[in-house]
């Protein structure tokens, strides 16, 4: 089921009964009709086990069920909304960046460090974002927030898309991910550009990323 | 599509306004409202970004503006938040940055979140709501609020997180809802033993019936606002009994009179 | 040159073609990019023993990256919107905290505006801009231009100044009859009163002053 948007910094959803939707927890802004909104103990789907797992990964991010009849508006600090429809995809995305999403979409973690080791954990810390990131897998809609605006590139395969990790939202497709270092040690020792690392994607699909070095 | 001017060129897709060409009592852009002032017009402090004119902006508590204030102004809460404008010429008023509104009030009633009240027209007359944080606006005339995003107006029925409410027109009954199926089901229970699960963090809203109208934003406490009375834990929450911090212990706040730090003391939190 | 255009209102693009092509931007900016880019950091504030002063006293605030390349390379501010404005020839004044990107080829370098702004932080520095090409300047919202002519001086709040173009002289204002009842100051008490031929850039918000968010 679609999300309406509002506004920029708002969207609408409607909720009928059978059918759930997930939001983060404090970012229903109103509502019509009756809905219920209950917290997620297990921490969105895969049971106990799973739950862990987030926990482990930093990425346990309060999520809420919602459920009812009727209509719900979210929206989340001000931040920018923006809707993504999956028609099959499946999109990577930072958990706390998750405003609300389809019941119906399967959620996963994916281990982002594909080169594992030091440069993984570096990834991790660059970013300040678990080295899993949630992945959402079927049809269904996104609403994702954002600091600012939300920028697309499209991703062609060989052609690498750049991107400073405190500025990715997501991304879909089939994309690889690795984290470059584009400078020598003199300019990362406290004389650097501040572009010291960047996520280097590169496949088919396309990446996100907000108009700010801010993260949520 | 550059335009020129004497002096170079400007960004593209901008118009240069000057005193005659700013807009009278509209908004010049979503973010910014520009006031055609001759006489007076209440507004908070620090939302004037510019001005053309002879303008005078004078605190509240004044000695000469003591018939105006008694007509106008009945918050001694905020009085230290607010100056008068007095004079003729453009005024410019922003916000943060926030989507900026003004709305027109004939012989109505809008209660409004007082962090978001920028200024107004001294035909209305300023009183505190008793929903804590909010003001209420009664007369004929207009007035400026700011919102963070567009400000969206639903019609009741409908239940509104606290902090998203930005006001509402005409309602007879802003009252509390509780979701009370949590607290008492399965999960409240598991939560109190266990301490596991939380809160959805929407077991309490603000219910609207009747007729009326009512303003939502995207949401938060990113518009610093003042309670009035008792000072609740989060923005518009009553009944959490604590301090906000901004506000003074206990629940207890005291007037803030003229000649206190006001935005700067709650700024700093002192 | 450089080509620069806004994706959007807060995401700027900037194309560069190669060979000696470079864009000056601001320290950190850069969101993403495609091709190749290498990023230089640039002391800021300009040249010279002006520059030195500037750069001591605004620390790392004003520190420019030189960005060389072919490509496509994405800036970003926080969330700011972009204005963009191209030169020929004239000069422009920028608070220095809202440049964003300058054509390399554009010379910049840094006026003081007095002492008087010290004690509010702000209007202490600004960086002028000039020759040919385009500047990108950042506001916190869209920014409004306001005109100022002989007869109509125009004055403004200095967290809200952005920049500004012309022939301007600028003048710091203060207690525009500030009566207050126990002698607090109203907020406005200090503006920046601007009087000649030109244009002055106001942001619709108050936040983004050089001293930080007071």
């Amino acid at each position: 089921m679609p999300f309406r948007e509002l506004s920029g910094k708002l969207v609408e959803a409607q909720v009928v009964p059978g059918q759930r939707l997930f939001s983060q927890r404090g970012a229903m802004v109103g509502y019509r009709g009756e809905v219920t909104f209950t917290p997620n103990v297990q921490g969105g789907q895969g049971g106990l086990m799973s739950m862990i797992g987030r926990r482990v990964a930093g990425e346990a991010t309060p999520l809420m069920t919602v459920e009812g009849n009727g209509t719900v508006m979210f929206g989340h600090g001000g931040h920018h909304v923006e809707v993504i429809n999956l028609d099959g995809d499946t999109l990577c995305v930072e958990a706390d960046r998750l405003l609300a999403f389809d019941g119906s979409l399967q959620q996963g973690t994916l281990f982002l460090g594909r080169d594992g080791g030091v440069m993984g954990m570096v990834r991790g810390q660059v970013s300040g974002q678990g080295l899993f990131t949630t992945t959402l897998t079927g049809r269904g809609s996104v609403a994702v927030m954002a600091h600012g605006g939300i920028l697309q590139l499209p991703l062609t395969p060989g052609h690498p898309v750049h991107v400073d990790p405190q500025a990715y939202v997501a991304h879909f497709g089939d994309v690889r991910n690795k984290l470059s270092s584009a400078l020598g040690w003199r300019d990362m020792v406290g004389r650097g550009s501040g572009e010291a690392f960047q996520l280097e994607l590169n496949g088919s699909g396309a990446v996100f990323v907000q108009a700010s070095e801010e993260k949520l | 599509m550059t335009s020129q001017t004497p002096h170079g060129s400007v960004p593209q897709g901008y118009q240069v306004f000057d005193a005659a060409t700013l807009p009278a009592n509209d908004n010049v852009n979503p973010y910014a409202f520009s006031v055609d002032l001759d006489g007076q017009w209440f507004l908070q402090k620090g939302k004037m970004i510019a001005y053309y004119g002879q303008i005078d902006f004078q605190g509240i508590g004044h000695g000469r503006l003591d018939g105006l204030v008694a007509g106008s102004f009945h918050s001694p809460l905020h009085a230290a938040d607010w100056v008068v404008a007095e004079g003729r010429g453009k005024l410019l008023l922003a916000d943060r940055a926030f989507d900026i509104n003004s709305f027109d009030l004939e012989d109505g009633n809008l209660t409004v979140r007082s962090g978001n009240l920028l200024a107004f027209d001294p035909a209305l007359t300023l009183k505190q709501s008793i929903i804590p944080g909010f003001l209420t606006l009664i007369g004929t005339g207009k007035f400026v609020a700011a919102s963070n995003g567009e400000v969206h107006f639903v019609e009741p029925p409908v239940r509104v997180d606290p902090q998203a409410l930005v006001g509402w027109a005409d309602c007879p009954s802003p009252c509390h809802h509780y979701d009370h199926q949590y607290m008492r089901g399965v999960l409240g229970g598991m939560r109190a033993v266990t301490g596991l699960g939380g809160a959805s963090g929407e077991e309490h809203q603000f219910e609207f019936v009747g007729a009326g109208t009512v303003l939502i934003q995207s949401t938060e406490t990113l518009l610093a606002d003042r309670s009035t009375g008792q000072v609740p834990q989060q923005a518009g929450v009553p009944g959490d009994g604590g301090s906000g911090g901004a506000g003074g212990p206990g629940g207890q706040q005291l007037p803030q009179l003229p000649g206190q730090l006001g935005g700067l003391q709650r700024r700093f939190g002192l | 040159m450089a080509q620069l255009r806004l994706q959007g209102t807060k995401v700027l693009a900037a194309t560069l073609g190669g060979g000696g092509d470079t864009v000056k931007a601001k320290n950190g900016s850069m969101v993403a990019y495609d091709g190749e880019m290498t990023f230089k950091k640039l002391s800021g504030g300009g040249d010279g023993v002006r520059g030195m002063v500037t750069r001591r006293l605004t620390g790392e605030q004003m520190t420019v990256m030189e960005v060389k390349g072919q490509g496509t390379c994405y800036f970003a501010d926080r969330a700011s919107d972009i204005n963009l404005v191209r030169l020929a020839g004239e000069k422009l004044h920028v608070e220095a905290s809202n440049l964003l990107c300058t054509d390399g080829g554009l010379r910049t370098g840094t006026t003081f505006t007095g002492l008087r702004g010290a004690s509010q932080g702000n209007g202490l520095f600004t960086t002028s801009v000039e020759g040919t090409g385009w500047a990108a300047v950042m506001s916190d919202g869209p920014a409004v231009l306001l005109r100022v002519t002989r007869d109509t001086p125009l004055q403004v709040d200095p967290g809200a100044y952005v920049a500004h173009q012309g022939d301007l002289r600028r003048s710091f204002q203060s207690g525009v009859n500030f009566r207050t009842f126990m002698g607090e100051g109203s907020g406005e008490s200090f503006q920046v009163r601007f009087e000649g031929d030109g244009v002055v850039y106001v942001q619709p918000s108050e936040r983004n002053t050089l001293g930080g968010d007071v």
